[in-house]
C-alpha cells in the first residue's frame, strides 16, 4: 500500500513538476532501461548515474522503472530470443571474441541473451518510449492539469516531506 | 501558472513565480549521491566483503564441484592480486559424512590484467596442511537434484547397475515349489489338459457315429422276418408267397450287410481316434523333456566358471572403484571441454528468466581460469599405514585448454616415511587441447590399507588389510580402457555376525565356498573395464575365484546331479498326477469302442444267420434252383 501511495505520490508530481515535457519524457526513457534489463548490471549503474547526474526527471525514471518492471519479466523470453540470435549470428562472433576478450566488456555480461536482448530491445524501444510520454505529458496539462493542480489532493500530496526531497532531483 | 508544453501565453503566468534560471545539461547535486552510494560500497567491502566473496565462492565452487565446499574464512590482499582461504573442506560426494580434502591454508596468487578481463589467471596455487578423507561433524548437503553432479551421480548408478554381475548364489534347489504352485507352468500338464478335452470330443463323435448307424430297426425288422417265417414252407406259403418271402429275407439281408458296412467304417474310426490318443500320449512323453530341461533352468546352480565367479564376488568393488573414477572424469569433460567453439551455459540465477550465458574464446588469449602451477603439501593424518607427508603438483589446470595449448598434469608423491607405507605414486594427464579428449591416470600405492567388503551372496566380509593397489586408466574420446589390481598377502575373511554359528550356513555347496575362501590369505584381484563409456563390459578376475571353481567343479558336480534327479522326480510327480486321468480316459475310449463294435457285429452276425437258415428253409434245393417270376 505504501509503495502504491509513493508511485501515486510521484506520478502527481512528475506530471505537475515544472520540467520541460522533454526532460521528463527523458527521464522515462532512460528509466524505462532499470524496468526493461535484468536490474544486477553494469549498464543499468551507468543508467542510474545519467538519471542523478543529466538534467532530466529523476522521478519520471523512478516511475518507469517501477511501470516497466512487469513488462521486461513478460518480454523475457522475447528478449532471450533477440539475445540468442545476435549471440549466435556467425556474422557477429567475430566481432562478440574481440569484444568479451577486451577489458571491462566482460563485467557488462553481454554475453548472456537476456541480457543482450533487453538492453537491445530498451534501446529500440528508447525513442517511442521518449515520444510517447511526451505527447502524453503534452496532452494532459492542456486538459487535466490545472484542475488537478487546484485540487485539495494534489495539495496534500506536495505538503508531504517527500517532496522536498524530491525537489532535489526534479528538472531545472 | 504556466504549464509546460502548453501555448505559451504572459498572461497565464503567474506573478508569484519568478523566472527560472536555465540551467546547463549536467545537474551536479547528482554527485552527491553518487559519491554516497561509491562510499558505501567501499564501507560494505571493507566491513562485509571478504564475507560476500566467500559466501560467493563457496556457493561457486559447491554448484562447481557438485559437492559441498565449506571456507572458514577469506583474505584477500589487492595490491598482490592474492587471495587466501583458511579452513577449506570438500566433502566427499559419494560419503556426505568425509571430506574428500581438508585444507588448512590455500593461497592463490592471481595475475592482475586478465582480472580486467573477467578471468581468473592463478600464477601461484599453495595448499597447506591438507588432509584426506578426515570425517566430517555434520552431514555434506546433498548436490541440488537439477544439477550436473546430482545427474552425473544418477547416471554413474544406473551405469554401475548395468555392470552388476548376478550374486553368487550357493543354494543349490528351492524352485520346484514354484512348479508346484503352478503346474500349467510344465508343457507335459498344458498338453495333457489339452489332451484331455480332445479324448472327450472323440469319445462324443463315436458314441454319435454309433448312433447313427441305427442298428436297432434293422435288428427289429430282421427279427420280426425271422418270426413270420418261422416254420413256414413252400408248400405252407404257396408258390406267390414263398416268393415275397424269399425277397423279404434278402431285402433284410442286404439291410443288415449295409449296416455291418457302416460298422466295420464306425471301427476304422474307433481304431484311428485311438491311435490319435496314444500318439498324445507319446507327446507328453517328450514334453515331458522339455519339462525336465525347465526345472533344471529354475534351479539356482552355483555359478562355477573363474571370470563368472570372480564378477560376483568381487563386482560390486570393483564398480564402486571405476564409478568414483568416471565421476570425476565426467567433471572433466563438462568443465574442460575441448575445441575453441562459443559455449553456452545456462545464465545467472535471478528473478528474471536467467537465459543462456555464452563464451566466446579466443586464440592467443587468456581463459576463463587458469591455474598455471598449483604445489600441495598433502598429509594424511591419523595413525593409518598412509598416514605421512605428500607432495601433490598440479600445472595448467583451466576450463579452456585449447587456449593453453598445454594439458593438464598432476602428480602425487610421498615425502616423508612415516607410517609404514612403502610407496605411493600417481600422475595423470587431462590432454583436452584438440578436439578429442585423451585422459590417462595411474596410481600405485603399495602398503596402503585396502578396502573392507562383503562378499555378495555369503554370509562373509573381506577385509583386505595392507597390501598394494593400481589403478591405470586410459579414456580416448567416448572409449575407456582401465585395470583396477589389487594384491593383498594377508587377506582376513570375517563370517558375518548373524550367521556366526555353524547351523546357519545354508547347504553342503556354501559351507564348501566358506572353506575353501577361508583358505586363501594371499588375494589377487584384477578388474578390466573396457570399451565405450557409456556401456562397458567389465571382466574381474582372482585367484580366489579359480581356486575355488576348481574345488566347486568337483563338489559341485554331485550336487547338481542329486538336485537334477530331485527335481525330475518332481516333474514326474506332477505330470504323472495331471496326465493319468487322460491316460484312463483314452483306454476306457478304446475299450468301450471296440466292445460296442464287436456287439453290434454279433448281434448283425446272429440275425443274419438266422435269415439264412430261414431263406434256405424257403428256397428249393438250398437256392440252387429259383422260383418261378424270382429274378
Amino acid at each position: 500500500m505504501l509503495a502504491f501511495l509513493k508511485l501515486l505520490q510521484s506520478l502527481v508530481k512528475e506530471l505537475h513538476s515544472d520540467g520541460t515535457p522533454t526532460r521528463i519524457a527523458f527521464g522515462a526513457a532512460l528509466g524505462a532501461a532499470l524496468g526493461l534489463t535484468p536490474i544486477a548490471n553494469v549498464h543499468n549503474v551507468v543508467v542510474f548515474a545519467l538519471l542523478l547526474l543529466l538534467n532530466v526527471s529523476f522521478g519520471a525514471g523512478m516511475l518507469a522503472w517501477a511501470l516497466f518492471v512487469p513488462i521486461g519479466f513478460a518480454l523475457d523470453p522475447l528478449f532471450h530470443q533477440i539475445g540468442r540470435a545476435l549471440l549466435g549470428a556467425r556474422t557477429l562472433a567475430p566481432l562478440w571474441t574481440s569484444w568479451f576478450n577486451a577489458p571491462l566488456v566482460p563485467y557488462t555480461n553481454f554475453n548472456n541473451t537476456v541480457v543482450l536482448g533487453s538492453v537491445v530491445g530498451w534501446l529500440v524501444l528508447f525513442v517511442p518510449i521518449f515520444l510517447l510520454v511526451k505527447w502524453g505529458i503534452v496532452r494532459y496539462r492542456a486538459t487535466y492539469g490545472e484542475r488537478v493542480r487546484q485540487s485539495k489532493f494534489y495539495r496534500a500530496v506536495t505538503a508531504s516531506q517527500a517532496y522536498n526531497v524530491y525537489r532535489w532531483f526534479r528538472p531545472e | 501558472m504556466s504549464i509546460a508544453g502548453s501555448a505559451p501565453s504572459n498572461a497565464a503566468l503567474p506573478a508569484a513565480v519568478p523566472a527560472r534560471r536555465r540551467r546547463g545539461v549536467i545537474r551536479w547535486r547528482g554527485l552527491i549521491p553518487i559519491v554516497v552510494v561509491l562510499l558505501a560500497i567501499v564501507v560494505v567491502w571493507l566491513t562485509m566483503g571478504e564475507a560476500l566473496l566467500r559466501n560467493t565462492i563457496e556457493e561457486g565452487a559447491t554448484k562447481f564441484l557438485g559437492t559441498q565446499v565449506d571456507i572458514g574464512s577469506l583474505h584477500v590482499k589487492l595490491r598482490d592480486a592474492t587471495v587466501e582461504l583458511r579452513g577449506v573442506s570438500i566433502a566427499d560426494p559419494f560419503d556426505p559424512m568425509r571430506n574428500l580434502v581438508e585444507a588448512d591454508r590455500v593461497t592463490a596468487e592471481l595475475e592482475g590484467r586478465p582480472l580486467l578481463e573477467k578471468k581468473i589467471i592463478v600464477r601461484t596455487l599453495t595448499l597447506a596442511g591438507v588432509n584426506t578423507g578426515t570425517k566430517r561433524r555434520t552431514p555434506a548437503a546433498p548436490a541440488p537434484r537439477d544439477g550436473f553432479a546430482a545427474s552425473t551421480l544418477r547416471s554413474l548408478n544406473e551405469w554401475g547397475a548395468r555392470l552388476r554381475k548376478p550374486i553368487a548364489s550357493f543354494t543349490p534347489i528351492d524352485t520346484i515349489r514354484a512348479v508346484v504352485l503352478d503346474p500349467t507352468k510344465l508343457a507335459s500338464v498344458r498338453r495333457a489338459l489339452e489332451a484331455g478335452v480332445r479324448a472327450d470330443s472323440l469319445r462324443d463323435a463315436l458314441t454319435a457315429g454309433y448312433r447313427a448307424l441305427a442298428l436297432q430297426p434293422v435288428l427289429d425288422s430282421a427279427r420280426a422276418v425271422t418270426t413270420r417265417l418261422s416254420g413256414a414252407s413252400p408248400r405252407t406259403l404257396g408258390i406267390d408267397g414263398t416268393r415275397k418271402a424269399v425277397a423279404d429275407v434278402r431285402r433284410t439281408i442286404a439291410r443288415i450287410d449295409s449296416a455291418k458296412k457302416r460298422l466295420e467304417s464306425l471301427a476304422r474310426d474307433a481304431r484311428t481316434t485311438t491311435v490319435v490318443l496314444g500318439a498324445e500320449l507319446q507327446a507328453l512323453d517328450s514334453a515331458r523333456r522339455e519339462d525336465y530341461a525347465f526345472a533344471r533352468s529354475l534351479m539356482k546352480v552355483p555359478a562355477i566358471e573363474g571370470p563368472d565367479l570372480g564378477g560376483a564376488l568381487f563386482g560390486d568393488v570393483s564398480i564402486d572403484r571405476f564409478q568414483k573414477i568416471m565421476y570425476w572424469a565426467q567433471m572433466a569433460q563438462k568443465y574442460v571441454p575441448p575445441g575453441l567453439l562459443p559455449r553456452e551455459q545456462p545464465g545467472p540465477r535471478r528473478l528474471r528468466m536467467a537465459g543462456s550465458t555464452i563464451a566466446f574464446p579466443k586464440a592467443r588469449e587468456y581463459p576463463d581460469f587458469l591455474l598455471r602451477r598449483g604445489d600441495v603439501d598433502l598429509g594424511i593424518g591419523g595413525k593409518t599405514a598412509a598416514s605421512g607427508k605428500y607432495v601433490a603438483s598440479v600445472t595448467n589446470v583451466t576450463t579452456m585448454p585449447a587456449l593453453v595449448r598445454e594439458p593438464t598434469r598432476f602428480t602425487l608423491t610421498r615425502r616423508s616415511t612415516a607410517g609404514v607405507v612403502a610407496s605411493i605414486d600417481a600422475a595423470g594427464v587431462l590432454d583436452h587441447v584438440g578436439g578429442r579428449i585423451r585422459d590417462s591416470l595411474g596410481v600405485i600405492a603399495s602398503g596402503v590399507t585396502l578396502p573392507s567388503f562383503p562378499l555378495p551372496g555369503l554370509p562373509m566380509r573381506a577385509a583386505l588389510g595392507e597390501g598394494t593397489s593400481r589403478i591405470d586408466l586410459l579414456r580416448v574420446g567416448d572409449r575407456v580402457a582401465a585395470r583396477w589390481t589389487i594384491r593383498a598377502p594377508a587377506v582376513t575373511w570375517r563370517r558375518t555376525d548373524s550367521v556366526a554359528t555353524a547351523g546357519s550356513v545354508k547347504n553342503a555347496m556354501e559351507a564348501l565356498a566358506l572353506r575353501v575362501i577361508e583358505g586363501v590369505n594371499d588375494l589377487e584381484i584384477v578388474a578390466d573395464l573396457t570399451g565405450e563409456i557409456a556401456k562397458p563390459s567389465l571382466v574381474v578376475r582372482s585367484n580366489l575365484d579359480r581356486i575355488l571353481a576348481d574345488r566347486m567343479r568337483t563338489v559341485a558336480g554331485e550336487e547338481i546331479a542329486k538336485a537334477e534327479a530331485k527335481a525330475r522326480a518332481q516333474v514326474d510327480r506332477i505330470v504323472d498326477e495331471k496326465t493319468a486321468p487322460l491316460r484312463a480316459k483314452a483306454d476306457s475310449l478304446r475299450a468301450q469302442g471296440e466292445q460296442l463294435v464287436a456287439d453290434a457285429r454279433a448281434r448283425l452276425d446272429e440275425e443274419k444267420k438266422k435269415l439264412d437258415e430261414r431263406l434256405k428253409a424257403l428256397l428249393p434245393t438250398g437256392g440252387l434252383i429259383k422260383l418261378p417270376g424270382e429274378e
